[in-house]
């Protein structure tokens, strides 16, 4: 255990490393000009030269190096050229928290619905439940964010006048993009338990423990369960990650502050710092999840021996 | 059992942990939603539209704009002398003019505002637009030779003790080039190069605000390696912002709200209406649209909704009485690539006026506004929108082209361009007209407008046409290298004069991405820029406007644009519909529509404060019904109804000054 974390401890920085190099190299190729906005004036040639020159964006070798340096010594992200009054790590901390916020708790949703819905459908498999589910899940994982989005938006706070549009900051403003955005992940836990549960409640044990005379309930849900949720909780990790950094629509339809517009309007902007953070800190995340995942795993499982 | 609910905990508890110290903010006198955060409140910095509105709220000019009229009312500024011939400006500062910190603001702070625009080292956006003042042009050369000998010295010698020299050397040099004087803390003496009638009007312009000199030093230092000053921007966030204007910034969340709090320090207190103004950023149309429906605001600045056709159908009807379109300071256009030849050295059709006049009378601006854009704007013939500054073609003779295909199909065989039996346009070998490439950026309404453009010059004119999108970056690469034939343009305005539009087409300006260049128009600006007479100044101004609009056609201009604000008018007052469209934030206010007003249109009656702008007509009738189909002539603000709306994702302007 200790040397798993060992491992993965020392694979993080290299892992890092190639990320760095490769976004550096994507980011580098866009086309247009980092200091120079879409719209609105521009300052003179002379002053977008000496910006230039300033953030080595004349010299990728002096940029790579010189950004790296900033970020491995002081954690400093730099500044955001789209943005002048503030840092990237200004913004990743504006950010991050909501985005953090958001995503687990779509992520705590998604587990709820979907291992419920997972468990119906197995002990009564091909029953009405069952199909239910999937015809459910099937919409949650096909249809896209802003469709549901919009809908939510519209029957809830317009028609029904329950909650808040574009509001953020209390926990009944999180309720629906949470909703939203956790669809597609509750979908695939829905199916991923069904699957789990189908196959252990067929396995001799649990046979074993019906011929005991152990209550049907405690056989599904402290017998089956145990083992059909092993496959969920390795696919929570990078899940988790994924819905903190991946809900650009989603912030977008609500009008939430979080990280994932950064992505999308970094690589828009070309604006460069931004783009490196946001990335970065994503990366350390997924990474960080991953790990965390391990963990739970082999306690959940001591049997597992990670490799 | 526990354990697998282990990492459920584990979620929530970081939740939790996430929510706490995330609090709502209380209730504001007005919310108001923006389509985006301001990017900077560092005055000398802006450019966007909703950065100038903070502006308007949080800093006080040396003069300011009755945002009714524009006429110029004073500011920090009690009263000003104009020397004679124009050159020499005296203003006479206020001596209960106060920042948020109790600080007097002195004619030293306008200075020093005035320089940090001028040095290259803050890449202000519109540090051109101080070379008017006498000496400014050389000193921010001087400054950028300064840099630039010092980046190439060897990297030993260029250490923070030589930036900090030089930094020391620049101020010293600036004293003694630039011609603003500061005889005693309350008079401040400026000296123009030329006569500008405008100049008052540019100080009423957020660029050229004051700062609080001691809290933004305290966040620049001085790059070694470059020698240029850098400026953090601690100091534009609370509790670090020292205003001066009728409100200060108690609260900036990024991409979040920003609350506006009423300065008690503010000398003109009394014209403030409102106690605190909150801003949501919103930046999707829709939401924003329904955050207001469903009451979580009282005024929408940008509808900008794929669906405003309806909306203001509905409006036109009497259904919603919400929904107001209001003209702005700007044309929407096309560019004509005005070079001989394109890229690859292929001859260019559009370098002959003929041809560009051609295309501009075969295309119904009237069906591009009224079925594509679908917002009903005043169709534009002319660049500077008319009636918006007082003194410039006051008869509206300045018509631009008419919609006459006939006359265009003669124009272009007299440029030797003729339709063949089987209708293609084709010169006189045969060679058939080039296909007419229309480049539009993604993302916005302007592929649907180069549709339809391009099907009424095949229909008009016989010719074939393509449209290409490209994302905006590259549209803008495209653009600069002017790799193009027609692309998508537009220009909105930034102080009351015609050169703020008119500088647009003079030889290698630095916005002339068509390439255009007419020695005569050129001569035209220069004897405008000379004349001390502004009667005469604007002659020639008009003369230049009616050289491009009906003879050479740099541009197609095809719209004036307009936003549509979302509010209820028996509820929000204050609002300004001039199309200069600016408004102070501490004019608007909340009334209760039930103890509503008896007349609700009369204009707000306003305090007798010494700065508060003088009611006029000019403040809108929000409940007038509709009145569609002006002449273009009819000065745009005498009806806000008649203009229609524009969703640019709009800052001040698009395009780069040089």
């Amino acid at each position: 255990m200790t040397g798993l974390i060992l491992r993965r401890l020392i694979q993080a920085p290299l892992i890092l490393l190639v990320i760095y190099t490769i976004t550096f190299l994507l980011a580098w190729a866009l086309p247009g000009s980092a200091v120079l906005s879409d719209e609105g004036r521009q300052p003179p040639p002379e002053v977008l030269a000496a910006m230039e020159a300033q953030y080595n964006l004349d010299n990728p070798v002096a940029f790579y190096f010189g950004y790296l340096k900033g970020v491995v010594t002081a954690l400093d992200f730099g500044p955001s050229f789209r943005y002048p009054d503030w840092t990237v790590n200004d913004i990743v901390a504006s950010a991050l928290p909501v985005s953090v916020a958001l995503g687990l708790s779509a992520i705590l949703i998604a587990l709820m619905i979907g291992v419920a819905a997972g468990v119906v459908g197995a002990v009564r498999p091909n029953s009405f439940a069952d199909i239910a589910t999937l015809v459910i899940a099937l919409i949650g994982i096909s249809m896209p964010a802003f469709v549901i989005g919009s809908v939510l938006l519209i029957v809830f706070p317009v028609w029904l006048g329950i909650g808040s549009v574009g509001a953020w900051g209390t926990i009944p403003d999180m309720i629906l993009p949470a909703i939203t955005l956790s669809l597609p992940f509750a979908a695939y836990i829905a199916r991923l338990t069904r699957m789990g549960m189908i196959e252990s409640l067929g396995a001799d044990y649990i046979r074993t423990a019906r011929a005991k005379g152990v209550a049907e309930r405690v056989v599904i849900l402290r017998h089956a369960l145990k083992n059909a949720f092993l496959p969920v909780l390795s696919f929570l990790g990078p899940a988790a990650a994924q819905a903190m950094t991946g809900s650009f629509v989603v912030e977008k339809v609500f009008n939430v502050p979080g990280l994932g517009q950064h992505f999308v309007n970094g690589v828009l902007n070309k604006d460069l710092f931004l783009i490196m953070g946001v990335v970065l800190i994503y990366a350390s995340m997924l990474i960080a999840f991953n790990l965390i995942v391990d963990i739970l795993y082999h306690w959940v499982d001591p049997r597992i021996e990670q490799a | 059992m526990l354990r697998l609910l282990a990492p459920i905990l584990l979620l929530a508890g970081a939740v939790a942990l996430a929510i706490i110290g995330d609090r709502p903010q209380p209730p504001a006198s007005y919310t108001f939603l923006s389509s985006a955060d301001a990017f900077t409140l560092d005055p000398q910095r802006m450019s966007y539209d909703q950065d100038m509105r903070i502006a308007h709220a949080i800093y006080d000019g040396l003069v300011r704009w009755d945002p009714y009229t524009f006429d110029i009312i004073p500011g920090v500024a009690e009263r000003w002398d104009v020397s004679p011939d124009g050159l020499v400006y005296t203003f006479h500062l206020r001596d209960n003019a106060r920042w948020s910190n109790g600080d007097p603001v002195t004619a030293q702070d306008f200075r020093y505002s005035w320089r940090r625009a001028l040095m290259p080292d803050t890449a202000a956006n519109y540090t051109s637009l101080f070379f008017v003042i006498d000496g400014a042009r050389e000193f921010f050369d001087w400054r950028s030779q300064q840099l630039a000998e010092h980046a190439a010295r060897p990297a030993a010698e260029r250490t923070r003790a030589a930036a900090q020299r030089l930094r020391l050397d620049a101020e010293e040099r600036f004293r003694e080039t630039v011609a603003i004087d500061t005889p005693d803390a309350r008079t401040l003496t400026v000296t123009l190069s030329r006569p500008a009638a405008y100049f008052l009007d540019l100080c009423a312009f957020p660029i050229f605000f004051a700062v609080h000199r001691e809290s933004v030093e305290a966040w620049a230092d001085v790059d070694p390696v470059t020698g240029r000053i850098d400026q953090r921007h601690g100091w534009t966030k609370p509790p670090h912002l020292i205003s001066s204007g009728a409100y200060k910034v108690v609260s900036w969340r990024f991409k979040r709200d920003m609350r506006l709090e009423r300065n008690e320090h503010y000398w003109d207190s009394a014209s403030v209406r409102s106690d605190s103004v909150r801003m949501v950023v919103i930046e999707d149309p829709s939401t924003r649209v329904l955050a207001f429906e469903t009451g979580a605001a009282d005024w929408n600045t940008d509808v900008a909704v794929d669906y405003l056709g309806d909306m203001l159908d509905a409006r036109a009807r009497g259904e919603r009485h919400d929904v107001h379109p209001i003209s702005r300071f700007g044309t929407y256009f096309w560019h004509f690539n005005c070079m001989p030849t394109l890229t690859g050295g292929r001859p260019n059709p559009f370098h002959d006026a003929r041809v560009r006049r051609a295309f501009t009378m075969s295309m119904n601006k009237h069906d591009i506004v009224g079925k594509v854009r679908r917002g009903g704007e005043d169709i534009a013939t002319t660049f500077v929108p008319p009636g918006s500054i007082p003194g410039f073609d006051p008869e509206g003779s300045i018509v631009g082209l008419p919609y006459d295909p006939p006359a265009a199909r003669a124009l272009l065989e007299d440029a030797g361009w003729t339709r063949n039996e089987s209708g293609a346009l084709t010169d006189r070998a045969g060679t058939p007209f080039p296909v007419v490439e229309l480049l539009a950026s993604t993302g916005a309404y302007h592929d649907r407008v180069a549709l339809a453009m391009g099907a009424m010059w095949e229909t008009e004119l016989g010719v074939r046409t393509r449209v290409v999108r490209k994302e905006t970056k590259t549209y803008r690469d495209d653009l600069l290298r002017r790799d193009y034939m027609l692309a998508r343009g537009g220009w909105l305005g930034d102080y009351g004069d015609p050169t703020t539009f008119l500088n647009l087409h003079r030889t290698g300006d630095g916005n002339n991405h068509r390439g255009f260049s007419n020695p005569n128009f050129d001569d035209l600006l220069d004897r405008a820029d000379r004349e001390t007479d502004p009667q005469k100044r604007m002659r020639y101004l008009e003369e230049a406007e009616r050289m491009t609009m009906e003879v050479e056609l740099p541009i197609l201009p095809i719209w004036h644009y307009a936003t549509s604000y979302q509010f209820h008018p028996d509820q929000l007052k204050g609002l300004s519909t001039h199309p200069r469209l600016t408004q102070y934030l501490h004019y608007i206010y909340k009334v209760d529509p039930a103890k509503a007003d008896p007349n609700p249109s009369s204009p707000p009656t306003k305090p007798s404060g010494t700065g508060v702008p003088p009611v006029s007509s000019k403040t809108s009738d929000f409940s007038a019904p509709v009145s569609k189909g002006q002449s273009p002539q009819t000065p745009p603000e005498s009806d806000a109804s008649s203009a229609m709306q524009s969703s640019e994702p709009t800052p001040s302007a698009e395009g780069a000054h040089p």
